[in-house]
């Protein structure tokens, strides 16, 4: 795997949100060390996948501040911000009406200034990184679940984000093909990429992760090293949620 | 899928054996056929016909003739370059085609009839070119009020009521209103109308005007003539009211019909209409016309074309114009057969009067070369130019219509609202009459392109609205998703949402092109040249001039000629992107594929 040489760290302080009188972030404090893994538990609804779209202004915060490498990135142009955070979703969100190629390769091609063969190069390169060269000119829905989640990594990658976002990334796999990308992911990590993972895999949290946040109705409720968050858990609501996905 | 295509398949079939059964019955019909009667030629003094003697004795008591002028000027006095007319020294005139002999397009495309005839001469008398357009009743007044045209010349009754809207020159003809019932019926007068009769009148006509208000019945409105009598034949309703000379022509040896009475008013004379600000031009034609009357054209024309007696106490021109001198065509009426027993001679079976009048193979063969030389040309350029200009203006209407700004939704919003809210003709009328004469410099008062600009805005709000909606059935996570990547919203929408939101909404957008097709025959309401007619104006035209209803069916094979490979282009397009999207490249399981639909 790749190693993320450009990693930076992210904290997100006293962030909140909300949507008309729901209340769904209520004063979130996240921290990511440069080329660290923090995976974020907890219930549905508990905010975990707002929290990753107000990280990266898909949703503006309404109250308290982002910062990339010790920089607050409020005043950036979100777009330019966006480019420097890749994001893998529950569903893929790949584009259907492109091939898997031109999925990876839009974004270097048009935002990276690349031209259409170096663009080609890099998603190619990308895709033989995830192990799916040979797909590279099917169209998306050809594609298992599996190897379309690796689609969308590879074309989160291919802008050379400074950090990776993961909502849910293995949610809508079935089993047999949550290992794969799991695999991917755990390399992306060992590779010293940035990395803030959403996640219900809590096998997955527990041992790639560096720091556990185990988040309740829009705030943090816990938070630690993953061996103190499993094993020896503090609060009720905690001990509830372990006690149900374990 | 399957299956509706095997019917269309079995229609198309049906279709072409009919294309099939027309041509070889245009070919073979030269012989055995009897030749459709040319409505729209002059028909000679033989057919001249004495004053009605069953007229109104209500209507006799005419009244004073308040509107036709004492004297004129003499020609020489005229000075043609201050007529105010859109284009010096040339008379644009507005006429109709529904009317002969009065007002028609003949065999060979141009317009004609004693009116237009008539007006040629005054015309030439004044030394100046003259160029015809046709357009709807419905529409004329007001484009002679607007200056669209110079002259109106369509057998118009001078009423008080349209006088408020254009001047009138003096009069050069006159009209009976004729009642006309089917053989046997219980009505024998204008007295025997009553509330329960169903009469049929032609919209926006004096006739309309006469049973509304002189006779205070609510009658049945149609659009021209032809549907009219079609409407009193089949039975649909029980009485016409019509001008005598279209219920003459109308009515053929073996119809089951006949006049039964006719009525008449002297201060309703037929002149042409002009904009009524323009006491120059009105002189002018006066003093023409006192002209032809002098040298006798106004008599030759007269009686080569609608040759009657004329009624008493009238004379056309000014009161200073002399007596025209006509044969004596009391003398040179037939006698008059009693309308029965003429009847009963050629009394044809429904079935074979339906026959001729929809499939009178030699009127298709009069119609094909110019539905394909005229018709079929400017519907295809009116449907493409609108319809291209209409999916670029419905894009940006739908980009509008679902921006995060207020001030381009609100816009686009209230544009489409009013455009898919109003009927067509009212869009095409406003734009053609309202901003016609705003854009004169540009269009040259040419309305053609200002008729496919209408259609293509109204095309624009119905083609964004189906735009919005394709935009909007993309996953919400589509936009997600590029925008996560660091695209702006417009390159997001532009790269990503909207090329999948057209694709599914393809087939709709081809309907809509369908319709364009089909509404193009809207921008005759505007007044075209005879080169200018798309499909259903030829189509209409050779049918008023005929009488017989074969070629519009005719028309209506060429307008499916070209909706029904677009209806099979639009599913053939629409199976492959379905199909296509689902199609697996072999190495995906149905089990799997399963799965990553149901979760995905």
């Amino acid at each position: 795997m790749t190693t993320a040489t450009n990693s930076v760290s992210l904290t997100g302080t006293d962030l909140h949100l909300s949507f008309g009188t729901n209340k769904v972030l209520r004063g979130v404090d996240i921290h990511v060390d440069a080329g660290k893994t923090t995976s974020v538990i907890g219930p549905s609804g508990s905010g975990k996948s707002t929290l990753l779209r107000v990280l990266n202004r898909l949703h503006e915060p309404e109250q308290g501040d982002i910062l990339l490498d010790g920089r607050s990135v409020l005043g950036d142009n979100p777009d330019t911000l966006r480019q420097r955070i890749g994001m893998v979703f529950q569903h893929f969100n790949l584009f259907p009406h492109r091939t898997v190629l031109d999925n990876i390769a839009l974004g270097p091609r048009k935002l990276r200034g690349l031209s259409k063969e170096q663009a080609r190069a890099v998603a190619l390169e990308q895709l033989e990184l995830v192990g799916l060269a040979e797909k590279a000119q099917s169209r998306p829905g050809n594609l298992s679940g599996g190897q379309q989640q690796r689609v969308a990594i590879a074309r989160a990658l291919a802008m050379k984000p400074e950090i990776m976002f993961f909502d849910e990334a293995t949610s809508a796999l079935d089993p047999e093909l949550v290992k794969g990308v799991l695999a991917l992911m755990t390399d992306l990590a060992a590779g010293g990429m940035s990395m803030v993972v959403v996640t219900h895999e809590m096998g997955f949290a527990r041992s790639v992760s560096d720091t556990v946040l185990f988040m309740d109705r829009g705030v943090v409720v816990e938070t630690g090293k993953p061996e103190a968050l499993f094993d020896d858990p503090q609060t009720e609501r905690l001990q509830a949620f372990l006690s149900q996905v374990l | 899928m399957v299956r509706p295509h095997v019917v269309k398949s079995r229609v198309l079939i049906a279709l072409l054996a009919l294309l099939a059964l027309t041509l070889t019955g245009c070919g073979g019909g030269d012989d055995s056929a009897t030749s459709a009667t040319d409505l729209c030629a002059p028909p000679g003094v033989g057919s001249a016909s004495a004053a009605p003697t069953n007229l109104d004795a209500a209507a006799a008591t005419s009244t004073e003739d308040r509107y036709t002028t004492p004297t004129t000027k003499p020609l020489d006095q005229i000075d043609t370059g201050a007529l105010g007319l859109a284009t010096p020294g040339k008379l644009s005139v507005g006429t109709l085609s529904d009317a002969p002999p009065s007002i028609c397009v003949d065999s060979s495309g141009s317009f004609t009839g004693y009116d237009n005839e008539l007006l040629k001469a005054v015309a030439a008398k004044l030394g100046l070119q003259i160029e015809f357009s046709g357009t709807e009743f419905a529409g004329l007044l007001s484009q002679v009020a607007t200056n669209r045209f110079d002259v109106g010349s369509s057998s118009i009754t001078t009423t008080d009521e349209r006088r408020k809207t254009v001047g009138f020159t003096n009069g050069y003809d006159f009209g009976y209103f004729s009642l006309v019932v089917p053989n046997g019926s219980a009505i024998h007068g204008f007295s025997d109308l009553n509330a329960g009769t169903r009469i049929g009148v032609v919209q926006g006509t004096v006739q309309d005007d006469y049973v509304v208000n002189t006779l205070g019945l609510d009658p049945v409105k149609f659009p021209d003539y032809n549907t009219a009598y079609a409407n009193l034949k089949t039975g649909q309703i029980d009485a016409w009211v019509a001008p005598s000379q279209q219920a003459e022509g109308a009515i053929k040896p073996g119809d089951p019909t006949s006049i039964v009475q006719n009525t008449f008013s002297l201060n309703n004379f037929v002149g042409w209409a002009v904009n009524k600000d323009n006491q120059p031009l009105i002189d002018a034609l006066n003093s023409g016309l006192d002209a032809v009357i002098a040298d006798g054209t106004w008599a030759s024309l007269y009686s080569d074309w609608v040759p009657r007696e004329l009624p008493e106490g009238w004379k056309p021109g000014s009161k200073a114009a002399p007596e025209p001198e006509l044969p004596d065509f009391a003398a040179l009426a037939k006698p008059e057969t009693p309308g029965s027993e003429q009847s009963q001679t050629a009394q044809q079976s429904t079935l074979a009067q339906l026959g001729a009048t929809f499939f009178d193979w030699d009127l298709y063969r009069q119609a094909i070369p110019d539905l394909l030389k005229t018709g079929l040309p400017n519907t295809v350029i009116l449907a493409v130019t609108s319809g291209v200009i209409g999916t670029v203006a419905g894009m940006l209407l739908a980009v509008a219509g679902i921006s995060r700004t207020r001030w381009l939704r609100w816009p686009a919003r209230v544009y489409t609202d009013v455009f898919r809210g109003l009927p067509a003709v009212v869009i095409i009328l406003i734009i053609g009459l309202g901003v016609g004469p705003v854009v004169k410099g540009l269009t040259g008062n040419n309305p053609y392109w200002l008729g496919a600009a209408a259609l293509a805005l109204l095309a624009a709000a119905y083609i964004g609205e189906i735009f919005r909606s394709g935009i909007q059935s993309v996953e919400p996570g589509q936009l997600e998703a590029a925008r996560a990547i660091g695209f702006s919203y417009r390159r997001a929408m532009t790269l990503v949402v909207i090329p999948q939101g057209v694709r599914r909404v393809l087939p709709a957008l081809m309907n809509q092109f369908i319709s364009l097709i089909k509404d193009s025959s809207l921008i005759y309401f505007l007044g075209l040249l005879a080169t200018q007619r798309e499909l259903f104006a030829v189509g209409r035209d050779l049918n008023a001039q005929t009488g017989n209803l074969s070629p519009l069916v005719a028309a209506g094979l060429f307008y499916l000629a070209l909706t029904i490979p677009l209806t099979h282009l639009v599913n053939y397009i629409d199976r492959r992107l379905r199909t296509g999207r689902a199609d697996t490249s072999g190495t995906l399981d149905p089990l799997e594929q399963a799965i990553v639909v149901e979760r995905g």
